[in-house]
């Protein structure tokens, strides 16, 4: 190893390169840069990130060069939007572009669809720097000035002398040079990459088997573990089981056991229900004590409860909207409707199980994890260890899925606890089942709309009571008045001159979390049911009705008429067939769904056609918004039709595929994208958007179907 | 414990196991050989897809001693001295994964389908590709055998 590491102590700056390293050698040039993150402040500081991100940039010896940023790769294609960003201002072609994942002090939380739009000027900026101190550095080497130099695939020329340098060869110059404060970021008119359909970088090691997730980690020296929790959430052990044949330790964890040994087989095989039947004698001698307040975590009670709250709870304060007189109007109406929807907790079914692996030293940690908080993991490891954070090297794997369950620590915590028993490097994985029946859910909820019209049937009030579980006051970021769960309840597009949010927190202790569109993946259900419902009431056309509430919303518009054109709204569905359509906003972008549903068998629903008109500003990458736009809608079809967790006594319903159903290939319909640009430069996320309109669109297709109103989810 | 040999992409690979363990926990933990995933365990999911003599089989629940005298192929074994297979290529081309975590296993089927079928139809992919996808690739997979096969990409 000949690589030196050279470190230049500049002052930061906003953006862009703020402290630089260089390493010479068969590696080639790095430049580090620190950057700040547009992520509202808010959401930065509600979910606990640190502001201040950042990413490394190699210029390898082969011309090629590599961006490291600390974001989670599941699959949304962000390395990619990123890179782009990268590859724009620094002038080199996308065949050019690698991607890794950065150290956890450049990581940031991956989450609220803000990958890309958080960082997006940001990474442009670092580019922009690196390709001026580049040029810079060529131009001393030619002899030129730097006025005179251009940048094209990684290659400076000049226009007064026939001399060329490569990135490579002035790459080591480069990174000692102070950057440039604001460099020229390339015009939209003359973008090459960023917009385009450049292939994911991540994509050539998924389909030859190289690519590493969590559970693909390997290291020298390392061994197994898989644990089994209580049964009922919050029960302990209440003695440590025996030592079970082939394993190397039983470790009683308080709410779990975790079984060790050499191979992963082992423990799988000891802690999963259903696999192999040599191993439930172990399993079923384990004792454990009951949770305190178990009959409470069942389904039926935090029913009651939840209905209860809904006629007569507090609301949180303050109220999160509150415009005009919406509960006088609403009273003085001569049209009215009221209806209240109901949403399970949901879990989050991602493909790769929650895993982590941990390598303890002295004063030093190392850890292989997928995870969207890395920062978080270093924390985690630091209170359980006390070894300080910055001796924590976090490696970001790709992660097999996240939609927010894997931005959790309780997988982290549970494989550090294991390491320090062990004493060797440890890799702990959850079985299938534990995954299922030990998640932390999207919460349970009731959700009261209220709308008033006039007698035209033209809406003059919106009301909105969200009862439901709160991640926000599980995690004590909130207190017990807080608000949490309103995303789509506030500041809905609609022209309604009165509108009156609140939220009632509902007590359950079932553990909560962020699924994929969060307060979004409840409430886009119940107002958008309830905008159909009303137009029934109306009895105007849910399109034209609307429409009609829209008026001057340019971007709301345009994504309702493409999504209904796209459909053939207007000449209406085959016989036997029905349309049903929903608007969600959010995250910064539009998506407006419509689909067309028939029903051949009672119990079932067949979807035939998703029409998705979607408004992210700009579409980055428009291939990935396209992909996120048809997963976003088959996760949304499983979860609207058959997804749930029930309890009794604090026991999940949910285990395995075998009673959690996932849409297949022959269930999901022909999804059709139309990508709206409205924005010059402004960017919505698109990671998230297309989940929310899916239930909605699905209710109200089956209810102009056969007249039946689902307010109850899952379907079936 | 057991030496035992299994043929694995073509090359004879000693191993020092337990009978009794699946052939998935093999390949992984022993072998490196970690395209083939765990998602289920319960014969559900089809992540853990290899092929047993050209047919897909579930790693998953294959013992070690049942799969002695047979040919095994795995997602590593797709390509051909670092050239992907034209379903492979076309997985890239299509852009189909993800997350990716299920697509070795979609690959192995997906493979299996166009190596025994010049075309087919929406019905026979349907019906080939019974894999769990959690990210909702199906209509990306469904272009990508159709363009491995010449086919126009719309179902």
């Amino acid at each position: 190893m000949t690589d030196q590491l050279i470190q230049n102590e500049s002052e930061p700056v906003n953006s862009g390169f703020s402290r630089r390293s260089f390493m010479a050698g068969s590696a080639g040039a790095v430049l580090a840069f620190t950057l700040e993150s547009s992520m509202p402040d808010s959401v930065a500081q509600a979910a606990g990130a640190a502001t201040k991100i950042g990413g490394n940039l190699t210029i390898n010896a082969d011309n090629t060069v590599t961006v490291a940023f600390g974001g989670a790769e599941m699959g949304q294609g962000i390395m990619t939007g990123l890179a782009q960003c990268v590859a724009e201002e620094l002038m080199v072609n996308w065949t050019q572009v690698k991607t890794e994942s950065a150290p956890w002090a450049q990581s940031y939380i991956t989450g609220g669809s803000f990958g890309v739009r958080a960082n997006f000027l940001a990474m442009r900026t670092a580019g922009a720097q690196a390709r001026d101190m580049l040029i810079a550095a060529a131009a001393t080497s030619m002899g030129v000035a730097p006025s005179s130099c251009s940048a094209s695939a990684g290659v400076i020329s000049n226009t007064v002398n026939s001399q060329t340098r490569t990135y490579a060869s002035v790459a080591a110059a480069a990174a000692l040079l102070t950057p440039p404060a604001s460099p020229a970021l390339t015009p939209k008119a003359n973008w090459r990459i960023i917009g385009t359909r450049a292939n994911r970088t991540d994509i050539r090691g998924k389909v030859d088997g190289s690519a590493i997730f969590g559970l693909d980690v390997q290291v020298p020296g390392m061994v197994y573990a898989a644990v089994r929790h209580s049964p009922a959430i919050g029960g302990t052990l209440a003695a440590t089981p025996k030592l079970p044949a082939g394993a190397t330790h039983v470790i009683n964890l308080g709410n779990a056991v975790a079984v060790v040994a050499a191979n992963s087989w082992i423990p799988l095989d000891y802690c999963a229900i259903g696999i192999s039947s040599t191993s439930s004698t172990w399993r079923d001698g384990i004792k454990w004590t009951a949770p305190a307040g178990a009959a409470a975590m069942t389904s039926a009670a935090i029913l009651t409860t939840a209905n209860t709250l809904m006629a007569s709870g507090t609301p949180g304060t303050p109220l999160p909207e509150n415009i005009g007189t919406a509960a006088a109007t609403y009273t003085a109406a001569p049209k009215k409707f009221e209806g209240t929807y109901q949403v399970p907790f949901l879990p989050h079914v991602m493909m790769e199980v929650p895993n982590c692996t941990v390598s303890l030293s002295a004063n030093s940690a190392e850890v292989w994890v997928p995870t969207q908080a890395a920062g978080w993991v270093a924390a985690t490891v630091s209170s359980l260890t006390g070894i300080p954070a910055a001796n924590v090297t976090v490696h970001i794997t790709l992660l097999g899925g996240g939609f927010g369950r894997k931005i959790e620590q309780d997988f982290v915590a549970e494989a550090v606890k294991v390491a320090k028993v062990v004493g060797k490097p440890v890799k702990l994985f959850w079985p299938r089942d534990e995954d299922f029946s030990h998640d932390q859910y999207r919460p349970f909820g009731l959700i009261r709309v209220r709308l008033g019209m006039n007698a035209s049937g033209t809406p003059t009030s919106f009301q909105a009571r969200n009862v439901s579980v709160s991640p926000l006051f599980q995690r004590g970021w909130i207190g017990a008045t807080g608000n949490d769960n309103v995303d789509g309840l506030v500041g809905t597009p609609y022209n309604i001159p009165n509108k009156l949010v609140e939220f009632v927190r509902h007590p359950s202790t079932i553990p909560v979390g962020f699924w994929r569109s969060v307060g979004e993946s409840m409430n886009c259900f119940a107002v958008e049911s309830a905008i159909d419902e009303a137009a029934l009431v109306a009895g105007q056309d849910p399109v034209a009705f609307r429409r009609a509430l829209l008026a001057g919303k340019t971007r709301e518009l345009a994504v309702l008429n493409s999504a209904a054109s796209m459909i053939g709204w207007d000449a209406g569905a085959p016989t036997g067939h029905a349309y049903g359509i929903a608007l969600a906003t959010g995250f910064g972008s539009l998506a407006c769904l419509a689909v067309e549903v028939s029903q051949p068998v009672a119990g079932s629903l067949t979807i035939h056609r998703a029409c998705m008109a979607v408004d992210p500003g700009m579409a980055v990458n428009p291939t990935q918004v396209e992909a996120q736009m048809q997963g976003g809608i088959i996760q949304g079809l499983t979860s609207s039709l058959w997804g749930k967790t029930t309890f009794t006594n604090g026991k999940a319903s949910t285990s395995n595929f075998n009673n959690v159903r996932l849409m297949k290939m022959s269930e999901a319909p022909v999804i059709q994208v139309q990508i709206i640009e409205s924005g010059a430069e402004f960017l919505g996320g698109i990671g998230e958007v297309a989940v929310p309109p899916v239930a909605p669109a699905l209710a109200n297709a089956y209810a102009r179907l056969n007249g039946t109103r689902v307010r109850t989810l899952p379907f079936f | 414990m057991t030496v035992m040999t299994i043929n694995v992409n073509g090359v004879a690979r000693t191993v020092d196991v337990d009978p009794a363990t699946p052939l998935l926990w093999v390949l992984r933990d022993v072998l490196g050989l970690t395209g083939t995933k765990y998602g289920c365990g319960i014969e559900i999911c089809n992540a853990c897809n290899v092929w047993i003599d050209g047919s897909a089989e579930k790693a998953c629940h294959l013992l070690m001693k049942d799969v002695l005298t047979v040919k095994i192929v795995t997602v590593e074994g797709l390509a051909t001295n670092g050239v992907l297979s034209k379903i492979q290529q076309a997985f890239i081309d299509e852009q189909t994964p993800q997350c990716g975590y299920c697509q070795s296993g979609v690959l192995m089927r997906a493979a299996k389908l166009v190596s025994g079928n010049a075309k087919p139809t929406d019905a026979q992919i349907d019906s080939a590709i019974a894999n769990l996808c959690a990210c909702g690739t199906y209509p990306r997979i469904r272009a990508a055998i159709k363009r491995a096969t010449g086919q126009a990409p719309v179902k």
